[in-house]
């Protein structure tokens, strides 16, 4: 992925002066790049991290001591003896000049375009735009049409950034769009039958600096300022891309990539990004049930502590969509009756891909089959889950735990769901309605990914934070997490219920794997472990 | 410390100012004045009152009282749903869910348009904020309902008044 920032000490330094300022910063650095490090943000349009860079929006122009016409700060590198002034008389005029430029054609249809309150030109057009328009002319017209299945592009709106055409190019290496016409009437166009239909497609979204790429399954549903914001991890595949999540009145209404320069760059894909329809899904199971009657979620806790106090051991089948904190819970669980056993199930492999940029996607559909290896063994999902299987099928426990997670996913197969309805009392964890519920004594819904508090373990193994998009008191339902631990209270072997985090802390104390971590220094980019499972390559780390 | 003695400075200096007996008197002609023309209304003996609600008060310009949606010349709602009127009101009465228009000159418009006329306060921050020119707070003030439902106007109710 992205390349490791050194902080050594022989990181070589330029003196340059900013603004009347003499500062230091390493060599190479642009000067927009150096400028926010030393707290002074110059606008852009073009300009993105994770690309190459246009240089033609011309907002970001500087004033400096080496050229008599101000110079472009994204693509303009810092050097001994530069001198750049930000707030000069030159740089404001010019700033203030491309701005105007950049709003002669826009239609201002704010108050109907879904980027409106996190679009660039507008914030720009606030700090630099003019207050009106001296523009009498008539407004150029420009193309609306679908791009591909989920993306539409106003031209009117475009500002011809290249932003996403420089994605397509570079990042997904699929180079569907380009610019069609020329001068004012340049647009982003698809050629004619190549949609845009790549995997990474809905990131062109997000990195349209104005609201010309339109997703088709956000348009029209919320004005972003409405919105609450989440820190979130995809569980969608073992990659575990960070993401936001924002509801609206408590539903998830879009996620949007979160930077993490040591998993996802400032990318995610489709599948995860349209993934969460599903939680909303006609087959999402919100309902208790008892022997097929409807139960109440108080109730469903009492029934789940009465048939687990009645019963001797028990088999529990996890999946790996459970955090590690569930998992720590159902270890406890186990271990509180004797003779229990842990198996788990794995749903299939999904299609891989990797993109020129390093991006890729795993196989592996599921967020957490890291961490379940790392609190239950190696053979958790392999000679463990066969013997679990062997064992159900003669009979040996006459309780059955299962947890079958993931809104994505097609459920425990077959075999599983026939050992399951072949115990006499099989408690069942599910998100979704499927055959495996067939037969169960109790059924409680279960969290999808995204609804789940606690931690999860990449391929990489690397520890991340994800949280939920549910706001606390307002979970349609007892969380795993809460229900496990009313469970413990009720097996006595527990004293109090405890967040995810203190839950975390325990697992810290008891694993010396996760010894010494815990949530609050887990941070944005995540932790790799120092101590990984097997069957996960070791890379470069440093942690 | 210091703060504190300035503050009880402060307060014996207004002590000696309002004991002052020519303050005092100063307060005296406008009292009278005042008196005087309560005495003259007495006198008058015309009621102020009317007798609502058989005499109706025509409300001055600018009354804010129910709201209703514009339509445009051809009958259409005025409404982009733009969440601006939402957004700018302080009382979170206004609640709209936005869908396509079918018409090729608009984007936008509201599916649903509810305003909770038990929560809504008056302000006409609403109509202030809207870009459209599409919701405005009519002079009517007299909205009695029998039950909490029919207070919620949606979309159909704030067309057609």
């Amino acid at each position: 992925m992205a390349d490791q920032q050194t902080n050594d000490d022989t990181v070589a330094m330029t003196r340059w002066q900013l603004n009347g300022q003499e500062v230091e910063s390493p060599t190479g650095m642009t000067i927009m790049e150096a400028a926010k490090e030393h707290g002074i943000e110059i606008p852009c349009f073009c300009y993105h991290p994770g690309l190459s860079i246009a240089g033609n929006c011309r907002i970001c122009m500087v004033e400096s001591n080496r050229s008599r016409k101000p110079v472009i700060s994204c693509s303009e590198k810092i050097a001994e003896g530069l001198e750049i002034e930000t707030e000069s008389e030159l740089a404001v005029s010019s700033r203030n000049s491309v701005m105007e430029f950049q709003l002669i054609n826009h239609p201002l249809d704010c108050p109907v375009c879904d980027k409106a309150g996190e679009c660039t030109l507008q914030d720009h057009s606030y700090k630099h735009g003019p207050d009106r328009s001296r523009f009498v002319e008539d407004k150029n017209i420009r193309h609306t049409k679908e791009l591909g299945p989920s993306i539409s592009i106003w031209g009117n709106r475009c500002i011809v950034c290249t932003r996403c055409i420089r994605f397509c190019d570079e990042i997904s290496g699929t180079s569907e769009l380009c610019i069609v016409e020329r001068g004012d009437r340049s647009v982003v166009d698809v050629f004619p039958e190549i949609p845009i239909d790549n995997q990474l497609a809905g990131n062109t979204v997000d990195i349209c600096p104005v609201g010309a790429l339109i997703s088709h399954d956000f348009k029209y549903e919320a004005r972003v300022w409405n919105m609450d914001r989440k820190d979130s991890v995809c569980g969608g595949c073992s990659r575990g891309c960070n993401v936001e999540v924002e509801t609206l009145d408590g539903f998830v209404k879009r996620l949007m990539p979160r930077e993490n320069l040591e998993v996802n760059d400032w990318w995610m894909c489709d599948e995860g990004r349209y993934g969460w329809r599903h939680l909303y899904a006609d087959d999402r199971l919100s309902q208790a049930t008892r022997d097929g009657a409807a139960l109440a979620d108080v109730s469903a806790t009492a029934a789940l502590e009465q048939l687990l106090c009645e019963s001797g051991p028990v088999a529990f089948l996890i999946d790996p969509y459970l955090t590690c904190e569930e998992m720590h819970l159902v270890q406890g669980l186990a271990a509180s009756r004797p003779g229990s056993s842990v198996g788990g199930w794995l749903p299939e492999d999904g299609n891989a891909a990797n993109f020129p940029s390093g991006f890729t996607i795993s196989a592996a559909k599921y967020p957490n089959r890291a961490g379940a290896e790392l609190i239950f063994g190696d053979q958790v999902f392999g000679d463990d889950a066969k013997e679990l299987q062997k064992s159900l099928v003669s009979s040996d426990f006459t309780t059955v735990v299962a947890f079958c997670g993931g809104h994505l996913s097609s459920g425990p197969g077959e075999s599983w769901a026939k050992s399951l309805s072949s115990t006499p009392t099989s408690i069942i964890f599910s998100v979704k309605n499927g055959p495996w519920l067939e037969g169960a004594s109790l059924v409680l819904p279960a969290t999808a990914p995204i609804e789940k508090d606690g931690t999860w373990i990449n391929e990489d193994g690397r520890l991340q934070r994800t949280r939920s998009c549910w706001s606390p008191g307002t979970e349609p339902f007892s969380v795993e997490l809460v229900r496990l631990q009313t469970l413990q209270n009720a097996l006595g072997i527990r004293g109090r219920s405890l967040s995810a985090a203190g839950i975390f802390r325990e697992l810290a104390a008891t694993h010396d794997s996760f010894a010494g971590h815990n949530h609050s220094d887990l941070g944005s980019p995540g932790l790799l472990l120092s101590q990984r499972p097997a069957g996960i390559a070791m890379d470069g780390g440093s942690e | 410390m210091a703060n504190h003695s300035d503050a009880s400075e402060e307060n014996q200096k207004r002590k000696t100012a309002t004991s002052d007996p020519r303050e005092k008197a100063t307060y005296a002609v406008p009292v009278a004045k005042g008196l005087i023309n309560t005495l003259k209304h007495i006198l008058r003996n015309e009621p102020n009152t009317i007798h609502y609600p058989d005499e109706k008060r025509t409300p001055y310009p600018g009354y804010r009282g129910e709201h209703r949606l514009k339509r445009d010349e051809l009958g259409r709602e005025k409404c982009v749903a733009c969440f601006m009127c939402s957004t700018a009101c302080p009382a979170h009465c206004i609640e709209i869910v936005a869908e396509e228009a079918p018409w090729d000159d608009r984007e936008k418009r509201p599916r649903l348009f509810n305003i909770d006329m038990m929560r809504c306060i008056y302000c006409g921050m609403c109509e202030e904020a809207c870009p459209c020119d599409a919701i405005e707070l009519t002079p009517v003030f007299n909205i009695p309902a029998r039950t909490r439902a029919e207070k919620i106007y949606d979309k159909d109710k704030l067309l057609s008044l």
